[in-house]
């Protein structure tokens, strides 16, 4: 059925947009995290989407018409922001600490545009439903 | 008057044309394989959305909007059914309410 099949990406959609979130909410909570467990400040984390087929044995669907995955989660290796901080534990030699390179603004607006993203496809997964409710009503 | 038939011949004429004209075995599915398959496919639905409440209560899965998506499906299918159901009673009484 194809109004199923909306849903599928719909939540194929869904997932995505929640590891996206998943990754500024990373983000924003290691936004000082000076240690981590590969060495180094912590690195700001983005995910890259992919184009998937989001279907169980839909015959009905067209090839063309694909959900989404997550394809990988990617590590910004741009440089880390230096502190002057020499009280701080893992501050180098000359008194400079080593910081994520996270911008909390950038963050808050990519959390926006996700949000955004997630409420896009709730709206499309409910006049998905609310088409197939209507289609409903010509038996009534 | 030795070329009309003799009446013994017939029986098998109109059994013949029985076979022909009347009720017999569709070829493709019936009505009731449709309606048995549409049932079982809603109640599959209804199963995946038992599961997925299952996990996500359980904690297994954190997917709410799964979860959520997968019991709107079941939801649809099982308005559906009941539209077919409606129409297939439907249609009984109006057999049932026919003039013999």
């Amino acid at each position: 059925m194809n109004i199923l099949s909306t849903m599928n990406i719909g939540s194929s959609a869904l997932s995505a947009q929640s590891t996206r979130l998943n990754a500024i909410s990373s983000n924003l909570a290691n936004v000082n995290t000076t240690e981590t467990p590969e060495g180094g400040p912590y690195r700001k984390k983005s995910v890259v989407f992919r184009s998937a087929p989001a279907f169980e044995n839909e015959l009905t669907t067209r090839e063309e018409i694909q959900g989404v995955r997550v394809d990988r989660i990617i590590s910004d290796d741009s440089d880390p922001k230096r502190v002057y901080d020499p009280s701080h534990p893992d501050a180098g030699e000359n008194g400079y600490v080593e910081m994520p390179n996270i911008n909390v603004v950038e963050e808050m607006t990519d959390m926006m545009t996700a949000a955004r993203a997630y409420e896009a496809n709730v709206t499309s997964i409910k006049s998905s439903q609310r088409m197939a409710m209507k289609a409903l009503e010509i038996g009534r | 008057m030795s070329g009309i038939d003799p009446i013994g011949q017939m029986p098998g004429l109109i059994q013949q044309q029985t076979a022909q004209n009347g009720v017999r075995e569709p070829d493709g599915e019936t009505f009731a394989q449709t309606l048995t398959q549409a049932v079982a496919r809603t109640e599959g639905l209804q199963d995946k959305a038992k599961q997925a409440v299952q996990a996500f209560n359980t904690g297994e899965s954190q997917s709410l909007h799964d979860t959520m998506v997968a019991m709107e499906k079941a939801d649809i299918s099982l308005r559906f059914m009941t539209q077919v159901r409606n129409k297939a009673v439907d249609a009984y009484k109006q057999i049932m309410r026919m003039q013999v």
